[in-house]
């Protein structure tokens, strides 16, 4: 699927397209049913904006995961706005409640990864709702536009961040726990108990923190080995909350330990390792 | 060179030789420590080259010089004894006499004209997973370097 | 109780190293065992510790086969996540109730396999690791759990329902209630074990503040190779490796601040141990340790400490430490303490904090709901005489939940305890066991192999790496494979089942099963293919999991390919197997027990009321041994009226016949089947031997004036004449460590502190002006006993503290005793002018020792106290099957301890005197009497004497090997020995081997044709 993004908004070439005076690029999910519908009726009622959005039509706003976002901002896009249908009106009946779910998700990691959160956006727009199209991609832009340039070109720190986030985002322990996170709230686990919002939203903001952590440390240490110390200081992070993220990784086998000569290991990542 | 990127670099053909030299690797493993250390290797997921084979054997002391002869006979690259600790065997001294009997043989391989380094004594702990993984891939790494056997038209 | 209201069952509570020695001692002796465990697995503290000392074990490799055993034995069922509700009935006849806890998943069909908890999005720290590592919601305790099961937390579970996506085998219940259970048994076994004290109530060294403040468990985990940091020794805060480690002993010991003023006995040797191993594992580090007194008294402990200080390079420092504050920087931290009468200060990169050991915290709810005391500190009660009774009879106690101590004695009360819980119930021996029936075994001599091979996808965790279709299409292909099949879960239900089919259908009379490991999975199959008829040594396994699909899980193609090389390996040695028998040999149901001592008539006693005749052989006149000189217990017990008390029971008892005045001149035989001849000439026929031949006060001839002066007298003459109302003196000197931890007797002696607390309590008593002075070394006074030492000083006992380099000197002048000592605290040198002096000289063994190890083929210590066959696990045995140890003939130790010993060995020979037959091991050596030439290079090479060179049966002239197989354990390590060939291991025949070794390596050797080897 990103490939296929990639493809259709040729995102590279846009995203690298030189030009001196900055514009923000911009990518828009749009739902087949609701928002692309409502794109055409701000087209059909010639509703002006912005000509920086490159819109992708997808058959539901929850088909957009945070990896596909988060790869988007890694390739350096300003801006990503997710269009979906009202709630209660989706096509495909609790497909945006999961689309809302996963948006805390990526705004989350966005903001562990240092990229202003504003510059992602997730608006319910229906098939009859040109006009809303047209000022909500008009606003978004601005909005965008105030923040300037994404970061990720030019500070490498923060491209490796949100490569990091791409990581956490891809790790099976947030695509199970926002998967699930709908469900649990509003129809029961397994044991017929619903999850009280706030508790479960306390515990995925955990563990989205503590997997952009990890995935920042196996990052960080592809390049070269690195001792506990000096991933703490680049990450801003405790030395011992480090070496406890370590200890999963190493136990994860991805990442090994370098026997030092002196008293501080380092460690590097395992590129053929990890989960399967 | 850290373990796992031995390991890498142990698949990939080592720090010289054949790039697509797949050694061929006994390991005699003792039932009460040395098995146990691999199962627990596994346990763990610990990742090392697939390019050795197992026999359990109740005790260390149990590998005949006669297999050993045999294996290289029969074109093995490398031959890895692994037996307890020797304070540990579970049947008391038994790995005692392994260690004599492997210092022996390393002479008659040497006789024979192999490398001694083709053989190799260990003791691996039911605890030491990482000490089993550590073995086979430094082992494997000292395979790769020596090249195919001279049975098979090496050295 | 008519002897039929007995119930042949015991309850054993707690899964530890105790309860689970308890339990298979009571299992081999004709008991039920239920072993209730609060944990979801047993294995307790030992399992979580990575070497043990003396012997620096690895915790896990000495423990894991008893952590099988149990989980394997059926007659012990495994009640785990349940604790006990009510207790009814009395001894003989309880009925217990057991609230079960629920895991949430179903133990038959849980694999094992672990998808789930990798799958599982919750984490949460693991507390099996001390915190230092995570755990999922769905989790095993630990990799080796037994039973291996994995279960939800409650607590953590979210619900969300991956783990019962993810399992294949369907185990994941989430409506999975707690059951409530009863249980009728006679008896009752306590082994809760213990907690560690709360390091966090010592304020002082800020445990919970400072990240590189740890206790000596989280240490445990921190060194292990299947810790956090993978046996790479590393502190919290930042991962450096420590250079500067400090040990604070006594944290929670010792200490009436914190409410536990006795000593937790463990500490100083695993602290050493510790100090030792860390170094061990990074010789970056460097341990100093902060004590007060080295309480090292066990058997060889003290040449532990001493190569500790002399070759490990650990530094000790005599002292308590005042109080640690933290760097805020370097995390490093500052211990200030007083040495040789100055403060100090020491900057150290991190502390492990010795914490002692407290009653686990359900002590109060158990001993309300079982009705038996408790003592002051929260331990389980007992006597000076019942060591492992608690005050509720029926019930009774083992391990560190009576008093902190170590696993040796551990072990050894469990046995104990197993011995005393099996004698109340002996008339209902056999009654609820069951033996396994299996159909007659189908022959399968001179029939070609046919193979079935079974290939597994343990769900995705074989399958999901491995190509396991083409792996079973490829075992088609092999040479008398006639049958091949994939399974999901080869281990499952169904599919035992489906094997059992598949022998019958296509008349297999091998299998070859490929899946995961023989270690634990075998004994599954094997009984599979019994229950099928055939013998189950007709059954092998390929292990393309834990060694092949989970170690190259990035190399599908390549596991493949190791996993086919392993069936063809497995399916040649297959080819080649035979049907193995376990040999039975006749027991002789009858007991020796040489020495009439204390542990002695204790284990006669014993035996003789489980209902097997003894043959109780002493050499003095009447029975007694040393204890008859004790004459004072520091319990204000009466050893002697006891001994009385002990000596009239022997004596009329019908099953035990008394020989005194009596020595052995000849023990002949093995296990099941001795000759004993004595020196009188009457022969006696029995099953078994305890040796429990005692020791002896060393008589210091020409130390200290001893023998030149008359007021100079060991600690035992002391007690006599204490007790025959001599006239007291003025002023006594008491000196410690005579004839023990000095060159030649390298060990303490045990129980010399605490035996000079006692006399001088009693001189202090009966004449409270009296003065007492004593020299010592270390105070020892380990356990409870640490309360004499204390009680003593309260009485105004004086101890000075001399240096092993400087000892005391004494000289008679004008007829009055002068002690000149060197106090080590003050640097000062101290004249004393004493009455009498009184020498704690240490304990020997017995000399006739040295003609009894040889005879029962035991080995002895350097000091010639008897040696038994581990340390840690296996403290009454000897390699020898048959031959058990107790007392003072082990080594030093207290009455109350030789009483447990003394119960243990009993335990132990019970597992053989309850049986009619012993079944000897399949798996054993063969000896080819045409080939052997009887040169009898092998026999050195067995450790349990199971080779003997003989006069040949058809031609006495010739010499022949004997193997005997009752003895032997199927090694293997005399077969490679034979320079003949004569010697064959059954199940691991040459041949065998040899057929895998060509089988790994077919294709290896280019061109040329091998051979076809002639393969019997």
């Amino acid at each position: 699927m990103t490939e296929v993004v990639h493809h259709t908004i040729e995102d590279k070439k846009v995203l690298d397209a030189p030009s001196k005076e900055w514009e923000p690029k911009i990518i828009g999910f749009l739902c087949n049913w609701c928002s692309y519908a409502g794109a055409d009726l701000c087209g059909v009622s010639r509703y002006q904006y912005p000509t920086n959005i490159r819109a992708v039509r997808v058959m539901c706003s929850t088909r957009i995961s945070a990896h596909l976002v988060l790869d988007l901002f890694r390739a350096g896009a300003d801006g990503v706005i997710l269009g979906g249908c009202h709630l209660n009106d989706c096509h495909y009946i609790t497909g945006n409640f999961h689309t809302e779910k996963r948006f805390r998700l990526m705004k989350e990691l966005l903001k562990d990864a240092g990229i202003e959160p504003d510059r992602l956006r997730l608006e319910w727009v229906s098939a009859s709702e040109g006009e809303k199209f047209s000022k909500v991609v008009t606003d978004f832009t601005e909005q965008v536009r105030k923040l300037g340039p994404s970061k990720v070109k030019k500070d490498a720190a923060v491209k490796a961040k949100v490569e990091a986030a791409d990581g956490a985002s891809e790790t099976f322990r947030l695509k199970a726990l926002v998967g699930k996170e709908y469900n649990l709230e509003k129809t029961g686990n397994v044991y017929g108990n619903r999850l009280e919002k706030s508790e479960l939203e306390k515990l995925i903001d955990l563990a989205a923190k503590d997997e952009y952590e990890r995935s920042l440390i196996l990052v960080l240490s592809k390049e070269k080995p690195r001792s506990v110390k000096e991933l703490g200081k680049i990450m801003d992070l405790p030395a011992d909350k480090v070496l406890r993220h370590i200890v999963v990784l190493r136990q994860k086998n991805m990442i090994s330990m370098d026997h030092p000569e002196g008293l501080t290991p380092t460690y590097r990542t395992i590129e053929i390792g990890g989960e399967q | 060179m850290s373990t796992d990127a031995a390991h890498k670099s142990a698949s990939q053909g080592g720090n010289g030789g054949d790039e697509h030299f797949e050694p061929r690797i006994l390991v005699f493993c003792c039932n009460w420590c040395s098995y146990a250390g691999a199962d627990l290797a596994g346990v763990s997921r610990l990742q090392m080259p697939p390019y050795f084979r197992v026999i359990r054997t109740m005790c260390s002391a149990r590998v005949d010089p006669e297999f050993i002869m045999r294996a290289f006979q029969k074109g093995a690259d490398g031959v890895l004894v692994a037996g307890c600790h020797p304070a540990d065997c579970h049947y008391i001294g038994g790995n005692y006499r392994t260690r004599r009997r492997m210092a022996l043989m390393k002479v008659l391989l040497q006789q024979f004209g192999f490398d001694p380094d083709r053989l190799r004594l260990e003791w691996v702990s039911a605890g030491e997973g990482e000490k089993f993984q550590k073995t086979i891939i430094e082992f494997t790494n000292t395979i790769k370097e020596l090249g195919v056997s001279p049975m098979k038209g090496g050295e | 109780m008519a002897a039929s209201d007995k119930i042949g069952a015991v309850m054993v509570v707690g899964g530890g190293i105790a309860g689970m020695q308890a339990s298979l001692d009571l299992a081999d002796s004709g008991y039920k065992v239920y072993l209730v465990e609060k944990q979801a697995s047993i294995g307790g503290t030992m399992a979580q510790l990575d070497k043990t000392f003396p012997t620096n074990d690895c915790a896990m490799c000495i423990m894991a086969p008893k952590l099988v055993a149990t989980g394997r034995h059926h007659n012990i069922d495994l009640i785990t996540n349940a604790e006990i509700a009510i207790v009814d009935g009395d001894a003989g006849n309880f009925t217990v109730t057991v609230k079960q806890h629920s895991f949430r998943v179903d133990p038959k069909k849980c694999t094992g396999c672990g998808s789930c908890a990798q799958k599982c999005p919750v984490e949460w720290t693991n507390e099996y690791d001390e915190g230092t590592k995570m755990r999922k919601a769905i989790y095993v305790r630990y990799p080796q759990a037994v039973p291996l099961v994995y279960s939800i937390d409650p607590e953590r579970c979210i619900g969300c329902g991956i783990c019962a996506e993810e399992c294949k085998a369907k185990a994941v219940e989430y409506d999975q209630k707690d059951k409530v259970l009863e249980v009728k048994v006679g008896s009752i076994i306590l082994t809760p074990g213990f907690d560690e004290f709360n390091a966090r109530l010592k304020t002082e060294y800020g445990y919970g503040v400072y990240q590189n403040v740890v206790t000596s468990i989280e240490f445990e985990r921190i060194m292990s190779a299947t810790g956090p940091y993978f046996g790479t020794i590393l502190r919290p805060s930042d991962g450096d490796i420590p250079a500067k480690v400090a040990f604070i002993q006594c944290v929670g010991s010792r200490d009436e601040h914190c409410g536990n003023e006795y000593c937790s006995s463990v500490c100083c040797m695993y602290a050493i141990k510790e100090a030792a191993i860390a170094k061990e594992h990074t010789s970056q580090v460097n341990p100093t340790i902060f004590f007060m007194d080295m309480r090292a008294f066990g058997k060889e402990f003290d040449e532990y400490y001493n190569r500790a200080q002399n070759e490990w390079g650990i530094k000790f420092v005599r002292s308590r430490i005042a109080a640690v504050t933290e760097n805020p920087k370097t995390k490093n931290l500052i211990l200030k303490y007083v040495a040789n009468g100055e403060p100090k200060e020491e900057e150290f990169n991190m502390v492990v904090l010795s914490v002692g050991l407290r009653p686990p915290v359900d002590n109060e709810t158990l001993s309300r709901v079982m009705k038996f005391r408790l003592n002051d500190d929260g331990f389980a009660q007992t006597g000076a005489f019942s060591p492992v009774e608690t005050s509720r009879p029926g019930i009774y106690v083992a391990g560190a939940f009576s008093a902190p101590k170590d696993i040796p004695m551990t072990v050894a009360e469990a046995s104990g305890a197993a011995a005393k819980a099996g004698s109340v119930i002996s008339s209902a021996r056999n009654t609820l066991i069951t033996k396994k029936e299996y159909p007659k075994e189908m022959s399968v001599e001179g029939q070609d192999a046919r193979i079935g091979v079974f290939v597994c996808h343990c769900g995705v965790n074989i399958g999901g790496v491995v190509k396991v279709p083409e792996v079973m299409e490829y075992a088609k292909t092999l040479p008398n494979v006639v049958y091949a099949e994939q399974n999901l879960y080869t281990c499952s239900q169904d599919a035992q089942e489906r094997i059992k089919e598949k022998i019958k259908e296509h008349k297999l009379n091998r299998v070859v099963v490929a899946s995961c490991t023989p270690r634990t999975h075998e004994p599954l199959f094997q009984n599979t293919i019994r229950e099928a008829g055939l013998n189950a040594y007709l059954f092998e396994m390929a292990n393309i999991r834990d060694q092949c699909s989970w170690i190259h899980m990035h190399e599908p193609k390549a596991a493949t390919k190791k996993s086919k090389d392993l069936v063809r390996m497995a399916v040649a040695k297959s080819r080649l197997l035979e049907p193995l028998q376990n040999l039975t040999m006749k027991v002789n149901q009858s007991a020796l027990v040489v020495g009439g001592g204390v542990a002695g008539m204790t284990a006669a006693l014993e035996i003789a009321k489980q209902g097997y005749k003894v043959h109780l052989v002493e050499k003095e006149k009447e029975l007694g041994g040393v204890a008859k000189k004790l004459y004072y217990l520091p319990s204000g017990d009466d050893p002697l009226a006891y001994v009385r008390r002990l000596d009239k029971e022997v004596t009329s008892n019908k099953n035990i016949t008394v020989y005194t005045g009596a020595k052995i001149r000849l023990i002949d035989g093995y296990v099941g089947n001795f000759k004993t001849s004595l020196e009188s000439g009457e022969e006696i026929e029995h099953g078994i031997v305890i040796l429990a031949i005692g020791g002896q006060e060393y008589k210091p001839e020409g130390e200290y004036l001893y023998g030149k002066n008359k007021s100079v007298m060991t600690l035992l003459e002391l007690k006599e004449r204490l007790h025959k109302g001599d006239p007291l003196g003025k002023e006594y000197v008491f000196i410690q460590c005579v004839g023990s931890r000095e060159k030649g007797h390298p060990n303490c002696s045990r129980v010399c502190c605490t035996g000079t607390m006692t006399a001088a309590i009693e001189i202090k008593k009966k004449d409270p002006k009296a003065k007492v002075y004593v020299l010592y070394r270390d105070i020892r006074t380990y356990g409870f006993r640490e309360k004499y030492y204390k009680e003593a000083g309260n009485l105004g006992v004086t101890f000075i503290r001399f240096d092993d380099e400087v000892k005391p000197k004494v000289e008679e002048k004008g007829g009055k005793l002068e002690v000149k000592v060197m106090d080590e605290d003050t640097g000062k040198e101290i004249m004393l002018r004493p009455e009498y002096l009184v020498l704690a000289s240490g304990t020997r063994p017995q000399p006739d020792a040295g003609t009894l190890a040889p005879m029962c083929k035991v080995p002895q210590t350097k000091e010639g106290f008897f040696l038994e066959a581990h340390m840690k696990l296996r403290p009454v045995d000897f390699a020898t099957e048959g031959i058990y140890v107790a007392g003072l003939a082990h080594g030093p130790k207290f009455l109350d301890e030789s009483i447990a010993q003394s119960l243990a060995a009993v335990a132990r020979a019970t597992t053989v005197l309850s049986k009619t037959e012993l079944e000897a091991e399949g798996i054993v050596a063969r000896i080819d009497e045409d080939l052997c030439d009887g040169c009898g290079i092998c026999v050195p090479t067995c450790e349990y004497k199971a080779l003997e060179v003989v006069a040949g049966k058809k031609d006495p002239k010739k010499k022949l090997v004997e193997v005997n197989v009752g003895l032997c354990k199927g090694c293997g390590a005399c077969v490679g020995s034979c320079p003949a060939g004569a010697l064959t291991q059954m199940g691991y025949r040459d041949s065998q081997i040899t057929a895998m070794i060509d089988a790994a390596l077919e294709g290896q050797m280019p061109a040329k044709k091998e051979v076809k080897q002639n393969e019997h």
